[in-house]
């Protein structure tokens, strides 16, 4: 586990000593390479993911799925990659052209910027914030603009319903989705992300905050732009809403974008109630990393499982279910929660 | 100073719910619709008069092309109005009865999963398009195996049946009766019991008693509108008074309803095609029919109940091998009639499963 | 209770995860196709008596005829050609088919690049084999055969 630590460690000296450069110099150094570390964990975990939907999906369905390039088709998506590099961009006439353009980076830069504040393993983060949590809620709302942006510059009918839809839905969610967090935070005591998997040591946050939990799921599919609540892009009536006019490597990057949110609430979704990189029932057998991505991908399939029973929810009933349901039960657990620890301080002080 | 102003939305032809080449004109306030205008006529192929130019057995493929759904009804309509108008009605074979019969409903079942599909796929559940094909397939299978292709049959002749069948296709077919139900069970585990599919589809698009027969609805969609109408027992055509079944009906002509009221007929038309192949007798499967078919100079209207509704053949004879005139009364057509009624003032995903609802295959609208 | 069908919804699907894939894979996997099955068509040449009637059946005149007298005053085949591009795939040709010359095969792949590559030209195509120069005798196999068989349906049945 150290080993990653060790390795920075290591290379923040070489930078210093070996190469004579400031301390200032070395630490950006070693950060852009962090960063670059981060995008190749979301690259590599989007190939599996994206294996993993088709085969998943196809397994709900009675499919096979990708079985023809590499083991059980697993090299289907970096064909794919390339397959998107070789496209035409094609960019239509009227669309706003710097902001069609620069629409795909912005929502691959959040993507990113969410897994600078992400635990993976003790020590093993890319900044501790003291915010972390907080950061993660607000660069996840930045997410929105780049959808908008898209939505707005394409010029296409479609594109804008889908525009407003994402910008309807994904600020009505992200309210439960962050008071479903507090209640975890409240209970842990502290914003960074390293101590509240800390504080759960002897008993995941899931167990208390059933609720939040449930909740946070729920939001977090409709944060994510996933089936059930993916009416952004509503392939039945918006045929692929913001993106319709996006072809080539700027729709990939959406792609990409998509999937890298999927790990990072995913993520949090582990951070903050499955106890982190903790092992459960002490079989520490496994190290803390790898019992992390377990947890991840156990969530992911969650996820994926939804994805492939539900049909898609209409977007009054959405707004309804997250404003009239989903923000008063938050509320609730907030308050329940509070009067608990309140209780509970009283008992043992 | 900002103007609001109406959205004119072009949806189709190439869109992906319009269930093939359907264009409407959405004018949107937001994303609730003012206006609605039907386009159609993008796959018209002039079938009508395709049939002017062809004798009467060689217009028989070409029904398979009209509701691609149902391929066999199609035939079995357009050979029942030629039999009429030759008064060999009572000349066909037995046999050749019943198997018209058990063809047509298992066709009915290939129809309806083919609705259930691309219903549950028009509100974004994919699995559910999954599990209806893998049946739709099997029902599919049987109609090779009997007629040599399986969406274009060409199996019925004027005065019976191409060719007939074995016991081991019978015993495929029992098998696909045998699973049937629990398919059907499953799809209303999946579809009909989900929450948020009663949410989407529920006292949406919907059609009272009294529009639905303004509009001309007929077969399921008038059922579902709380009309006890089904020609199988109120008129029966061909054999069907020997067969007993029920008449799903539904309550408020909602897409709920139109939904339920289908996945029900499926259970019906395995029913009846158990007591079909119960009673079916042995014997020949042709009438004795001329080769050259020139039927007595007149005219001759049949209507079947087809999967989507009344699908009527008008056949004008001159007494010639070729027909003076043949016009289609085609049920999805007059069933399109609705939507531009129906879908003012919904929103926009609602007008989507609106128009899924009345199960339209643009083949027949268009013709 | 809200949620109980999503839950039932969520089981019917999880039940599937692991059940068989019904998916052919087809290249690799051969389908099995119905006796009846009509894919394309073959003609045993010597059969043929360049009548005509699988012409004069089709919908869509796709079957051009190409005939000579012989010497006996008999129609002898110089050609047969399909111009497939417009076939239906009714079979009206191979039921009229008198001398069952003309029949369907199981030959289902017909994808070609150029669209005229689509048609068949019968008569150039044809492949002699044994059975089909003695026209008499498979027919007449034929026609024994299939009583019996019908008798044995009837007394299963």
């Amino acid at each position: 586990m150290d080993i990653f630590i060790k390795i920075a460690g290591a290379l923040q000296d070489w930078l210093m000593n070996g190469m004579g450069l400031s301390v200032t110099a070395s630490e950006l150094i070693a950060t852009a390479v962090w960063a670059l570390v981060a995008i190749l964990f979301i690259l590599v975990n989007l190939i599996i993911l994206v294996w993993m939907e088709r085969k998943l999906g196809a397994f709900f369905q009675m499919r096979r799925g990708p079985n023809r390039l590499g083991p059980a088709g697993f090299l289907q998506f970096p064909v794919d990659i390339v397959k998107v590099l070789g496209k035409e961009d094609i960019i239509p006439a009227a669309a706003d052209k710097p902001i069609y353009k620069i629409a795909s980076i912005c929502a691959f830069v959040t993507t990113i910027c969410a897994f600078a504040v992400i635990p993976f393993a003790k020590g093993m983060v890319l900044e501790d914030l003291n915010i972390g949590i907080f950061y993660f809620i607000a660069i996840g709302s930045t997410a929105t603009l780049s959808l908008l942006m898209a939505g707005i510059s394409s010029n296409n009918k479609y594109s804008f319903i889908g525009g407003m839809r994402t910008v309807a839905q994904m600020i009505s969610y992200e309210i439960p989705m962050a008071f479903s967090l507090l209640g975890v935070v409240m209970m842990a005591g502290s914003l960074r992300l390293t101590d509240i998997v800390e504080a759960q040591q002897n008993m995941w946050f899931v167990i208390p905050q059933a609720i939040a939990f449930i909740i946070y799921f729920v939001a977090t599919i409709a944060e994510t732009n996933r089936g059930p609540f993916d009416l952004a892009e509503g392939e039945q009536e918006l045929v692929a809403g913001y993106f319709t006019e996006y072809s080539g490597i700027r729709w990939a990057i959406f792609f990409i974008a998509e999937y890298g949110n999927l790990v990072a609430v995913a993520s949090i979704a582990t951070i903050m109630f499955l106890g982190g990189w903790n092992a459960p029932f002490g079989l520490t057998f496994l190290p803390p990393f790898l019992w992390f991505m377990i947890k991840v991908y156990c969530m992911i399939f969650m996820f994926m499982w939804v994805r492939w029973t539900f049909p898609r929810i209409r977007i009054d009933h959405l707004m309804h279910f997250g404003w009239k349901f989903l923000i008063p039960v938050s509320i609730a657990n907030i308050m329940v929660t509070g009067i608990g620890i309140y209780v509970y301080r009283m008992i043992t002080n | 100073m900002l103007k609001t102003q109406e959205l004119t939305l072009n949806m189709g032809p190439q869109h992906p719910s319009t269930h093939g080449v359907f264009r409407c004109v959405l004018n949107l306030d937001g994303e609730y619709i003012t206006k609605v205008v039907n386009h159609t006529g993008y796959l018209h192929r002039g079938l009508e008069k395709l049939a002017e130019a062809r004798t009467y057995t060689q217009f028989i493929p070409y029904n398979g092309r009209l509701d691609y759904c149902s391929g066999m009804m199609n035939e079995l309509a357009y050979v029942m109005t030629v039999e009429k108008l030759m008064g060999i009605t009572e000349e066909i074979p037995e046999r050749a009865q019943y198997l018209r019969v058990i063809m047509s409903e298992l066709q009915r079942i290939a129809s309806h999963t083919i609705y259930v599909a691309s219903f549950s796929l028009d509100i974004a559940g994919f699995t559910g398009f999954m599990y209806a094909f893998r049946d739709r397939d099997r029902a599919l299978d049987l109609i090779e195996a009997a007629s040599g292709q399986r969406m274009m049959p060409n199996y019925m002749r004027i005065g019976g049946v191409a060719a007939d069948v074995d016991e081991n296709w019978f015993s495929q077919l029992q098998k696909l009766l045998d699973d049937m139900p629990a398919s059907l069970d499953e799809y209303d585990g999946l579809i009909t019991g989900n929450e948020i599919f009663q949410a989407r589809v529920k006292n949406v698009g919907i059609v009272t008693r009294e529009m639905a027969l303004d509009i001309g609805f007929s077969g399921p969609n008038l059922r579902a509108s709380g009309v006890d109408h089904d020609l199988r027992r109120d008129e029966p055509y061909g054999i069907y008074d020997r067969f007993k079944f029920d008449v799903p009906l539904g309550e408020q002509g909602d897409t709920f309803d139109r939904f339920v009221v289908r996945i029900k007929e499926m259970r019906q038309s395995v029913n009846i095609i158990k007591q079909a192949i119960k009673d079916i007798p042995e014997g020949p499967i042709m009438a004795k029919v001329p080769k050259v078919i020139k039927p007595p100079v007149g005219e001759a209207f049949h209507c079947i109940e087809n999967s989507k509704g009344h699908l009527g053949f008008h056949i004008v004879s001159d007494g010639s091998t070729k027909p003076y005139r043949t016009r289609i009364y085609s049920p999805c057509f007059v069933s399109l009639g609705f939507f531009p009624i129906v879908a003012k003032g919904q929103h926009l995903m609602d007008a989507v499963v609106t128009l899924a609802s009345i199960d339209i295959v643009l083949g027949e609208v268009d013709r | 209770m809200f949620g109980q069908g999503l839950i039932k919804g969520l089981g019917i699907t999880f039940g599937h995860l692991f059940e068989k894939k019904i998916t052919q894979q087809y290249p690799e996997e051969r389908p099995v196709l119905p006796e009846r099955f009509k894919g394309s068509f073959s003609l045993r040449v010597p059969k043929c008596i360049a009548c005509g009637l699988c012409s004069n059946a089709c919908p869509n005149n796709v079957i051009k005829i190409e005939s000579e007298k012989d010497e006996n005053n008999k129609k002898k085949l110089t050609g047969y050609k399909m111009m497939a591009e417009r076939c239906l795939y009714c079979g009206f040709c191979v039921e009229a088919c008198p001398t069952k010359a003309l029949l369907w095969n199981h030959n289902f792949e017909r994808a070609k690049f150029f669209r005229e590559d689509v048609n068949l030209d019968l008569f150039n195509s044809y492949v002699p084999s044994p059975e089909d120069e003695k026209p008499a005798k498979p027919e007449k196999e034929e026609e024994t055969a299939k009583p019996e068989k019908e008798e044995e349906t009837a007394q299963a049945s």
